[in-house]
């Protein structure tokens, strides 16, 4: 007699057992489990199911999320307005082989200029390529370096010399005035010459 | 009694089919790294105005995404019906 009601005891917790896949491992509380709580601690992973759902949730969002980074690149290209001509302040007072900070295009975008020793001025945003550290002109050898990973860009084109940046410097036209003042009146995104 | 019982353990997925699921993770993680890939070099271009480089790049990621929900949404093992093991 109780040996009957075993077999039907099992074979009910079989037959629920069968019911329940991976697919719904996190529901499989079975009316045994009610009678019998217990952890599960098989139901706090993730199978391996819901990990793939999970990977492919990711792959969505990668491919959006590129279309949209090139999307907003194109269109504020193509809505792009002149940038205003301003002066850099101080600017006439700056001697060869300095540097001057100042902000441009607006008062959150730093930007240095640096009088080099043969008279030329060179303007640069001042975000470096590869995290925007500020940039620092090193008069010693002519450079333009950042100091956060030691990368270093060409004064005279911004062009990258060493170390991480993957592109030059976002370049500021300049125009040196006859009274001496120099203004900054447009910007090109660095690399954008060779692109 | 033990006999009886001993095959009806709770199911076990086949190993053929494990297989293949592992397949699928694996080609999932593999396709998920390349689109991240992707995805830096489609920002760099994007921050160095490079336009011409942003179509094959978006059309790569678009590719990428089409194999990888084809391999989870089609992609079965031949006998997709669950056995139990013994039965």
């Amino acid at each position: 007699m109780n040996s009957k009601k075993l077999d039907s005891a099992i074979e009910k917790v079989l037959k629920e057992e069968r019911k329940s896949d991976e697919r719904n491992v996190r529901k499989a509380v079975a009316p045994q489990q009610r009678d019998f709580p217990y952890e599960r601690d098989g139901e706090a992973q993730v199978t391996r199911r819901e990990f793939c759902n999970f990977l492919a949730i990711t792959s969505t969002g990668l491919f959006l999320s590129a279309g949209a980074f090139a999307t907003k690149a194109i269109y504020d290209a193509s809505n792009a307005e002149s940038l205003p001509a301003t002066m850099i302040e101080n600017s006439i007072d700056l001697k060869k082989g300095e540097a001057l900070n100042f902000r441009y295009p607006t008062e959150a975008d730093p930007a240095i200029l640096v009088h080099t020793k043969d008279g030329g001025f060179h303007a640069y945003g001042q975000k470096c390529t590869h995290l925007a550290c500020p940039v620092y002109f090193e008069k010693k050898n002519e450079r333009l370096e950042c100091p956060c990973h030691e990368g270093g860009f060409d004064v005279r084109t911004g062009n990258v010399l060493y170390g991480p940046p993957p592109r030059p410097l976002d370049k500021i036209q300049i125009e040196v005035r006859e009274n001496g003042e120099v203004w900054a009146i447009g910007m090109t995104a660095g690399g954008q010459d060779h692109g | 009694m033990d006999s009886q019982y001993e095959n009806q353990r709770p199911r076990v997925t086949p190993r053929g089919r494990t297989a293949v699921l592992q397949a699928k993770l694996v080609l999932l993680v593999m396709i998920n790294l390349a689109q991240l890939w992707i995805l830096s070099a489609t920002i760099e271009a994007s921050l160095a105005r490079h336009f011409s480089e942003l179509p094959p790049l978006i059309v790569a990621s678009g590719i990428c995404w089409f194999i990888g929900i084809t391999i989870l949404l089609w992609w079965k093992p031949t006998k997709s019906k669950r056995e139990t093991i013994g039965r």
